[in-house]
């Protein structure tokens, strides 16, 4: 074996790449986001720039085998910034022929294939709906395919573990794992540490996985399948820090638990289960030392009535939820509007309408946070654009819920829940302070010595956070129209006409930033504006259009309610606006409306991400269109 | 799963509430809101016990919030010189979870009624009941919907003519007692809105347990359901109708105290004759019972055309209250994990980039 | 104390009210009906159906009923002319039945 080692090494070649996309598919049985989740990492403590794209079914276990039970997950790496998790994989990894099948289309010629030949049996074939076996019937004749017996090969390497057949053969995405981070040469430290610290109470399921692992490695080294191996540098243009690998739910709990600590103020959340947004809830409640209280509530409603309760109570209320939840909440945030309570929804959307694609990517939701309630009930609107961002999102909505009192809506969606990228750590005492201050005195401009609940700051037209315990301040809040001022119950019809106006007031003038488009050439004709999680790939498809020679600019709204000041005169500067959105043109709508620009509304609505391609091309046809 | 014992102290319902250096009077509790409810209406009533109650209990004003749904009961708080929130219908034990949770120091009580609590709310009021968070709720039940002027209620009995069944409810009806018990309920008592003397014990009662205390209150509603207790307070009648409870007395009633309630055969209980079944049998009172199966067989001894009508603390046992165990996690993870934000934020695994 | 029965109910005594107090806290005496202040829920049931309008809220009273606010109040604070004990707060007039009796103001009033 050493002779032919040492041959091994002598013809082995090592090809330097900018960046390469893989993705990782199989049954939902299999461990793909795992397997991926540790690729990243890997990537990520050597310092690549790096992007992901998990896809997993809505089924916790579809039938085994079948197109419907396919999971995967993305990753892109790369030496250099990179904004999206890649259109097309040029690497796949297909654990079993439903997922070659299911994965194949979006492998561009050429590309590498990398299959589990020992789930191609006459059965998984059948589930999977192949008439004839892609291995043999020509399908993969314009890739680069590697067949490998990983199931075979896995068991083999147990074979001394003493673990049962079924056990070890769960290992098989361990040497899948290996064998990735032979060919890509990555670290293989961490993948051991964190699988001995994942099964810590399983020692013997650790050594397996591990052994798994190595066995993928070795086998890469060993066999004349693989000539050339692969090396992606670290990236080189970020900017310097401490970097560690950031999920966007993850993101916004930390985001919550800052909030939480610059403001002073105890953090309840108010939450029931839902996909995407559980995790935000499962990370929250890990953290009670630093004050977070979370109450798994018996549904919705009751979820952001516990928030609002203790928001009352002078904590920071916060719930989390999807689509479906945003409709069942409705009421109460209509109750935070007229109470004017700091409050914070967040909206992790996905596939609607209704129980929609529970797993799948949407930005449909944007009129719902921004209408969808009875009245004139005006909320903020703010929307991350990418994983990292999700941080410094939720403590800008903190900010505007404190500031103001009023709930806030903050829109992510599946894509950047779960998506993952290097994320610059802050310097936790450089976080903007949030401190408030309640109200301890009576404030009734009559002399009375009495306390008016409705009584606005100047400034901000908020009125007086008093919270129950302070004395002399003792009044009454609810959903019935207030009288300006005083607070008490009204039904004057000109009273009722003003608190309209100073509650959309009050949000209108709401402090946000400027609306400054990212042009490098300043001679953009074409605008892109976008929200949220398509932020990747439409500074992607931006660089594509740029290096081609054109210049286009863009504009990434993270403030959709108030819209930035400046943006009707931003709009006006450019021949074309262009807004691609996942969904049937709302921010187009909205824009359309307000400023009545003729925007070019580009949508999808497939449950994915925009490909920077796709993209490109609607970008160059919008150019090519301003000068014909 | 495992369970971990939190060995939290059984204390009062009001124990962690701060106490007013002045001695309040029923006037201190009124606001300066003109009370808009139907003349004789019966909520009247219950304002004027809990007016009259609050300063016995001896709490500082300002830690005291009252909190309800929607309904004609529900304008409640606007009338209580205390913090209070009116607020969506059905959602008010939602929104005092959230506050009992995040302030301990506050005597949080829940004002609803048949509609909001076991209609529109009843998902909220369940799980009130069962987490046993320490609340208050006094459920005014007219068994009618008065402020949408006169639909049948989920207590209304059944062919019950009304605007919205003028040929009669098919709907069965909803005993709110047998409800709250069957949902863990912890604290459950009956009182009739007349009875001043009644209410106050019971809300005294109410307010000394910690965790979910449940007073359903019969409340007439002279518009719209004029009457639907009346022979629970007409004398000759209500003496035969109506059960009062006391703790650790046998169960008797009737003028005379002629009648009396025994068990079944069955491991139910019923109501006879004391003069045929002897004294002997009959059932002393127990709330305290852990059981609660004899406190919904006495729930089940009131009908819905009360004929029989069991008034006053059912069921009255101590067990954590959720809010009180929250806050004991929260407790326990501050004194054992520093909170640094900035090893948070940086996790486990970084790396660096240099520039 | 809000609801105070006034001098019209002086030897007329129709006791609608009776009937219509939710709470059964008008108590009649010999010549005119009482509202027990503790008792009185403020709910303005008996208010309207008055004949001879003799109830009124402490506030709307008429200035010349002014001294009924105090004889409501002294039907059971203090014992009643034959009486031992004042009444208190029984808790329901039916139970009682008629007091028969007046306080010695109203035993005494003659109408101007």
């Amino acid at each position: 074996m050493s002779g032919s080692d040492a041959s091994l090494a002598a013809t082995e070649q090592t090809e330097r790449l900018e960046r390469v996309v893989i993705r990782f598919a199989g049954d939902s049985g299999d461990g793909m986001q795992l397997t991926g989740d540790r690729f990243t990492s890997a990537a990520a403590a050597f310092g690549n720039d790096l992007a992901t794209l998990p896809s997993f079914p809505a089924e916790i276990r579809a039938p085994q085998g079948s197109i419907a039970g396919v999971s995967s997950f993305q990753v892109h790496f790369a030496d250099f910034d990179i904004l999206t998790a890649g259109d097309r994989p040029d690497v796949l990894v297909a654990m079993n022929p439903a997922a070659l099948k299911a994965n194949l289309a979006d492998l561009p010629p050429g590309g590498t294939v990398i299959v589990n030949t020992d789930e191609f049996t006459p059965r998984n074939l059948t589930r999977a709906g192949c008439a004839a076996d892609p291995l043999e019937d020509g399908t993969l004749t314009s890739f680069q395919v590697h067949p490998v017996a990983m199931t075979t090969l896995t068991r083999g390497a147990l074979a001394d573990t003493g673990l049962s057949k079924k056990d070890a053969e769960r290992a098989k995405n361990m040497f899948a794992l290996g064998l990735l981070s032979w060919m890509y040469h990555r670290p293989t430290a961490g993948t051991e540490r964190f699988l001995r610290q994942k099964f810590a109470r399983k020692p013997e399921i650790a050594e397996a996985n591990i052994l798994a692992f190595r066995a993928g490695w070795n086998y890469g080294e060993t066999t004349e399948s693989f000539a050339v191996t692969f090396e992606v540098a670290p990236a080189t243009a970020l900017t310097p820090g401490t970097y560690r690998q950031i999920t966007g739910n993850s993101a916004l709990a930390y985001g919550i638990v800052a909030a939480g600590a610059r403001s002073g103020l105890p953090v309840l959340l108010g939450s029931y289960p839902i996909t995407p947004a559980s995790d935000i809830l499962h990370e929250l409640s890990r953290h009670k030392n630093f004050g977070m209280t979370t109450v798994q509530a018996e549904d919705e409603i009751a979820a952001i009535g516990v928030a609002l309760g203790a928001s009352y109570g002078g904590a920071l209320g916060v719930t989390t939820t999807s689509g479906p939840g945003l409709a069942l909440k409705s009421e109460t945030i209509g109750l935070a509007v007229m109470t004017e309570l700091p409050l914070l929804v967040i909206d992790v959307q996905r596939g609607g309408p209704s129980t929609g694609l529970p797993t799948k990517t949407e930005q449909a939701d944007l009129l719902q946070a921004m209408f969808g309630r009875n009245g004139e009930s005006p909320v903020p609107v703010l929307a991350p654009a990418t994983p990292a961002d999700c941080f410094d999102t939720m403590l800008d909505a903190a900010r505007i819920a404190l500031t103001y009192r009023t709930p806030v809506l903050l829109l992510s969606d599946g894509h950047i829940a779960n998506g993952s990228e290097p994320w610059l750590v802050p310097d936790a005492s450089q976080l903007p302070d949030l401190t408030v201050e309640f109200a301890t005195e009576p404030n009734a401009p009559d002399g009375s010595g009495g306390f008016w609940g409705y009584l606005r700051d100047p400034r901000t037209l908020a009125r007086p956070w008093a919270v129950p315990g302070t004395p002399g301040l003792e009044h009454r809040i609810g959903g019935l129209e207030k009288a300006d001022g005083t607070g008490d119950i009204s039904y004057d019809a000109d009273n009722h006409d003003r608190m309209v106006r100073l509650r959309q007031a009050k949000i209108d003038g709401i402090t946000v930033p400027e609306a400054v488009p990212d042009d490098p050439s300043g001679r953009a004709e074409v605008l892109v504006v976008g929200w949220g999680s398509s932020y990747g790939p439409i500074g992607a498809a931006a660089r594509r259009v740029r290096r081609a020679g054109h210049g286009v600019a863009h504009l990434h709204l993270r403030h959709l309610n108030p819209l930035p000041a400046n943006l009707g005169e931003v709009l006006s500067r450019y021949e074309r606006v262009v807004v691609p959105e996942l969904n049937l043109g709302q921010l187009a709508l909205l824009l359309r409306a307000k400023y009545l620009v003729d925007v070019l509304s580009y949508t999808k609505v497939a449950g994915l991400p925009f490909g920077a391609e796709e993209l490109q091309g609607v970008f160059t046809d919008a150019i090519e269109g301003v000068r014909a | 799963m495992t369970t971990i014992d939190l060995g939290l102290p059984g204390i009062g319902g009001q124990t962690l509430v701060p106490r007013s250096e002045t001695k309040l009077s029923p006037k201190d509790f009124k606001s300066d809101q003109e009370v808009r409810w139907c003349p004789g209406c019966g909520d009247y009533a219950v304002l004027a016990a809990v007016q009259g109650f609050m300063p016995r209990l001896g709490l500082r004003r300002e830690n005291t919030v009252f909190i309800s749904g929607i309904g004609c009961s529900s304008r409640f708080p606007y009338y209580m010189n205390t913090y209070g929130m009116h607020s969506i219908h059905g959602r008010a034990p939602a929104i005092a979870t959230g506050l009992a949770v995040a302030r301990p120091d506050l005597s949080v009580w829940v004002v609803t009624g048949d509609g909001d609590a076991l209609s529109i709310g009843g998902n909220h009021l369940i799980h009130t009941l069962r987490r046993n968070v320490n609340l208050k709720i006094l459920l005014f039940n007219n068994r009618i919907y008065g402020l949408t002027k006169g639909q049948y209620s989920p207590t209304s009995e059944p062919g019950k003519v009304t605007k919205s069944t003028p040929m009669g409810s098919v709907d069965a009806p909803f005993d709110p007692v047998s409800l709250a018990l069957g949902a863990g309920a912890t604290f459950v008592a009956r009182v009739l809105d007349s009875d001043r003397a009644g209410l106050t014990d019971v809300l005294t009662a109410a307010a000394e347990h910690r965790g979910t205390s449940l007073v359903e209150i019969y409340q007439n509603c002279p518009i719209f359901n004029d009457g639907a207790f009346e022979v629970l307070r007409q004398p000759g009648e209500r003496e035969r109708r109506l059960i009062p409870l006391r703790h650790g007395q046998a169960l008797r009633f009737g003028a005379e105290g002629e009648f009396g309630v025994v068990r079944t055969a069955s491991g139910g209980l019923d109501t006879a004759k004391v003069a045929e079944v002897g004294e002997e049998a009959l059932v002393v009172h127990d709330a305290t019972l852990e059981d609660p199966s004899y406190a919904f067989a006495l729930s089940r001894l009131s009908s819905q055309d009360l004929a029989h009508t069991v008034t006053g603390v059912f069921r009255s046992v101590s067990h954590p209250a959720y809010d009180d165990q929250v806050r004991a996690q929260t407790e326990q993870a501050r004194s054992t994990t520093p909170a640094d934000l900035q090893s948070l934020l940086a996790g486990k695994d970084t790396w660096t980039v240099v520039g | 104390m809000t609801f105070v029965i006034g001098a019209a109910c002086v030897d007329v005594m129709d006791r609608a009210c009776v009937d219509e107090c939710p709470v059964d806290c008008i108590y009649v005496g010999e010549r005119m009906a009482y509202i027990n202040p503790d008792e009185c829920i403020d709910c303005s049931a008996c208010e309207p159906v008055c004949p001879v309008e003799a109830i009124a809220t402490v506030e709307e009273l008429a200035p010349e009923d002014a001294p009924f606010v105090t004889e409501n109040a002294r039907f059971f604070s203090e014992p009643l002319p034959g009486r031992a004990e004042p009444l208190g707060s029984p808790g329901g007039a039916a139970d009682l039945g008629p007091i028969g009796v007046d306080t010695p103001f109203v035993q005494s009033y003659l109408a101007p």
